[in-house]
């Protein structure tokens, strides 16, 4: 979303430091245009609005309601009473609420961080060189991306169950000590998940990444193999600063992603054992839906959101600055 | 580009905030009905005309033909009347219930989840009927024991559960939590069936000296069926019930809670419960035990599905308290029946819903192989049913039903499966245990 953000914001604009001269020039184009410009806008206008009521109706206002929902003390049903801020103040002192923001932490370095440094180097390989079978990989491993979650998520359930084929295989190759109860375990089970979403956004973000070292220009690499770069050498000063804008397209829709977790999590451990897997959605999810706490899922649903939209904000900027 | 954004954001809230002040009112609170319920009532369905009720539930499986055929028996009895069911997944409709009943095209009729979470909360918020003036028409107070009629009461200040006014009615079946065993395991050991908590130790310790699981357990999805049928073991059921309905003058130790935690540690130490529990799910410990791994089972009648042969393998028991003869045990209705506040013929429902609590229920329930309660009626002559009914019907005379515990607080189920599961990883002690459940009802009922 805050891609297609920057995209639009490119608009032409008179600064308020431009010459006199620009400034007349811009104003008589104007002029010339503006009724033409007028009716087109209308006409625009009038084509989106049908799309625009309905992101307005099923969109902005249920935000703008649960901003307000986030204030209160509410089951759902009956009178709510107006608590100010304590929602909030909850979400940040509660400590089972508190923990889920570090949970998330973790989170982020799954679904996220792993997964574009697999994807980078694996771009990387794939494109060095055409090696046959190529398209094959690259559909192998794009392949978790057209899986429902719920699919991926019981899959996993049953590799990593007790009995199941990642501790067979341990078994197998006389590592039997580290066979655990995965999903059970307080020390693993969140790594555990965290490793279904690497699996999940890696192939993504090595697809992404594949396209954009296509679009870098063969010239670039000629002159740094000419300057007597090699591989390596080649892949950060060439392919990675080429990649920015996609390394940030991907940073966005994982991080938001691991914000979000929330299927994983609900069909492999309901935020279990004890709280060692809990996150804000799917705390958000039973405050809502299980233990009428209406206003304060609204809270945790707030936070989140500008979460999201603060990091999307920081990575489009950071990636845009020279 | 940068102040323009700003400017649209600034925009957008000052909007935002508009409308807020325009709108100026809080969420909730819409329904302003009398919670006294109606006052007029009759018996008389067939002067009702030609009545269409829409009801919703939660029932699958076998309690899904018993409702389908107590619809179908009623529809005969009174051909005035037609019921529309509407079948949802118990998750779906218990989350979803209170935005249903808000509806005008809502059900007329409703399986609610006992408790304040989703019937007190529908209660609260006058969604639903006080049903007092039927309860004295059809004599319920008379007919259903004390300990299932709390079940279904709130005062009408919405301050206490467990007494005041009738909101929903049970059936005339139970759920119960007791203890599953394997006949044909037990034999081939030569133990005898339990009768007493001692005797289930001793037969525990002879089927692991024998290499064999004694208890069937799962940990992924916190399980609370051993848990809580070992409380109701301990605890009087006086203090349980006051425990859940919310009176300040006892606390979780007193309800035998950390006494039942103590005694599942220690079946986790003597390594009596499924090697690996920690990591195994509920659904696959059950498909597991049906097939023959785990002798002993604590878990909720109806969930383990027993068909055919199954039925005369496995049998039930309801175990006596620790000390003393009585017998406590968890067990409620499988579900709270409630009449819309929106319903436009509430004579007629209730009626049914009288009708669900009638002995034709009972004997349809019993005939499907679900666990009759209420009324006596003939069972099939089948080991487990044997086992349930006979527990029922112990409870029945005894009034020793005690609710699940987790009605205590909209939270109380988080609260006690993440403990259970800290309990059995050595990360909390039943008395830390019985302080976090005592802390989670304190925070709320302080409100």
């Amino acid at each position: 979303m805050s891609i297609a953000h920057t995209g639009a914001a490119v608009t032409p604009e008179t600064g308020d430091g431009g010459s006199a001269t620009e400034a007349i020039v811009v104003r008589r184009r104007r002029g010339r245009t503006s009724h033409a410009r007028r009716r087109a806008r209308t006409i625009g206008l009038l084509f989106a609005a049908p799309g625009l009521l309905i992101y307005g109706g099923v969109v902005l206002w249920p935000l703008v309601q649960s901003l307000q929902y986030s204030f209160y003390k509410w089951d759902g049903i009956s009178a709510s009473t107006w608590v100010g801020f304590q929602n909030y103040l909850n979400f940040f002192t509660d400590p089972v609420l508190r923990s889920t923001l570090g949970n998330v932490l973790v989170l982020i370095v799954f679904f996220a961080v792993l997964p574009i440094a697999l994807g980078l180097l694996s771009a990387a390989l794939i494109t060095s060189g055409k090696r046959p079978g190529m398209a094959v990989y690259r559909w192998i491993f794009f392949l978790p991306q057209v899986l429902t979650s719920v699919v991926i998520a019981l899959l996993f359930k049953r590799m990593y169950a007790p009995e199941g084929p990642i501790n067979e295989a341990l078994r197998a190759i006389g590592l039997g000590a580290l066979a655990k109860n995965w999903l059970g375990d307080f020390t693993w089970a969140l790594p555990a998940v965290g490793l279904i979403g690497t699996w999940v956004t890696f192939g993504f973000c090595m697809v992404l990444f594949i396209a954009g070292a296509s679009s870098i220009p063969p010239e670039l690499y000629e002159a740094a193999r000419m300057d007597g770069a090699g591989p390596v050498r080649e892949f950060f000063s060439v392919t990675l600063p080429g990649l920015r804008g996609q390394i940030a397209v991907a940073l966005t829709l994982t991080i938001t992603a691991a914000l979000r977790a929330f299927d994983l999590i609900w069909i492999t451990t309901r935020g279990g054992p004890g709280t060692s897997t809990l996150t804000p959605a799917v705390a958000l999810y039973k405050a809502a839906f299980v233990n009428p706490d209406v206003g304060q899922a609204a809270a945790i649903g707030v936070v989140m959101a500008i979460l999201c939209l603060i990091i999307a904000v920081v990575i489009t900027r950071v990636s845009e600055r020279e | 580009m940068i102040s323009k954004n700003a400017r649209f954001v600034a925009a957008a809230a000052t909007g935002a905030l508009a409308v807020l002040a325009v709108t100026a009112c809080a969420p909730g609170g819409g329904n302003a009905a009398p919670s006294s319920g109606p006052t007029k009532v009759s018996d008389d369905v067939a002067a009702a005309g030609d009545v269409t009720l829409k009801l919703s539930d939660f029932w699958g499986s076998a309690e899904q033909d018993w409702i389908v055929s107590l619809i179908d028996q009623f529809e005969k009895k009174y051909p005035n009347v037609t019921i529309k069911r509407t079948q949802e997944d118990w998750g779906q409709l218990t989350s979803t219930l209170n935005l249903q009943m808000q509806d005008d095209g809502g059900p007329d009729i409703a399986s609610a989840n006992n408790g304040w979470s989703s019937l007190g909360t529908l209660a609260k918020g006058h969604l639903v009927l006080n049903l007092d003036a039927y309860a004295d028409l059809y004599g319920w107070n008379e007919k259903v024991p004390t300990t299932i009629a709390r079940q279904n009461k709130f005062t009408t200040d919405f301050k206490t559960i467990g007494e005041g006014s009738w909101f929903a009615t049970p059936q005339a079946r139970a759920s119960l939590i007791g203890v599953y065993y394997n006949a044909d395991v037990l034999k081939k050991l030569d133990i005898t069936v339990p009768k007493t908590l001692a005797d289930l130790e001793k037969a525990a310790a002879a089927v692991k000296a024998a290499g064999q699981v004694p208890f069937s357990y799962s940990g992924v999805d916190g399980n609370t069926a051993a848990l809580l049928g070992l409380q109701a073991l301990y605890g009087s059921e006086k203090d349980i019930n006051d425990f859940v309905y919310g009176s300040r003058d006892v606390t979780a130790q007193d309800t035998g809670l950390t006494k039942a935690a103590t005694t599942l540690q220690k079946w986790k130490s003597n390594g009596w419960l499924t090697p690996n529990f920690e990591g195994i799910d509920y659904q696959t410990s059950l498909a597991d035990y049906l097939d023959g791994k785990g002798v002993f089972r604590f878990d909720y009648t109806g969930s383990l599905g027993l068909k055919g042969d199954q039925l005369n393998q496995f049998g039930y028991i309801q175990l006596p308290q620790a000390s003393g003869d009585k017998t406590v045990g968890v067990g409620a209705a499988p579900g709270a029946m409630v009449i819309s506040a929106k319903c436009k013929h509430p004579d007629v429902a209730a009626a049914f819903l009288n009708f669900l609590m009638s002995k034709q229920s009972s004997q349809t329930a019993a005939d499907l192989g679900l666990v009759p309660a209420l009324n006596d009626v003939a069972t099939p002559d089948k080991l487990s049913q044997r086992g349930e009914a006979a527990a029922t019907a112990k409870l029945d005379t005894d009034d020793g039903y005690v609710p699940y515990f987790d009605w205590s607080s909209p939270t109380m189920l988080d609260v006690l499966s993440q403990n259970t599961q800290l309990l059995l990883a050595g990360k909390t002690t039943p008395a830390d245990f019985s302080k976090a459940v005592d802390a989670d009802r304190t925070a709320f009922l302080a409100g």
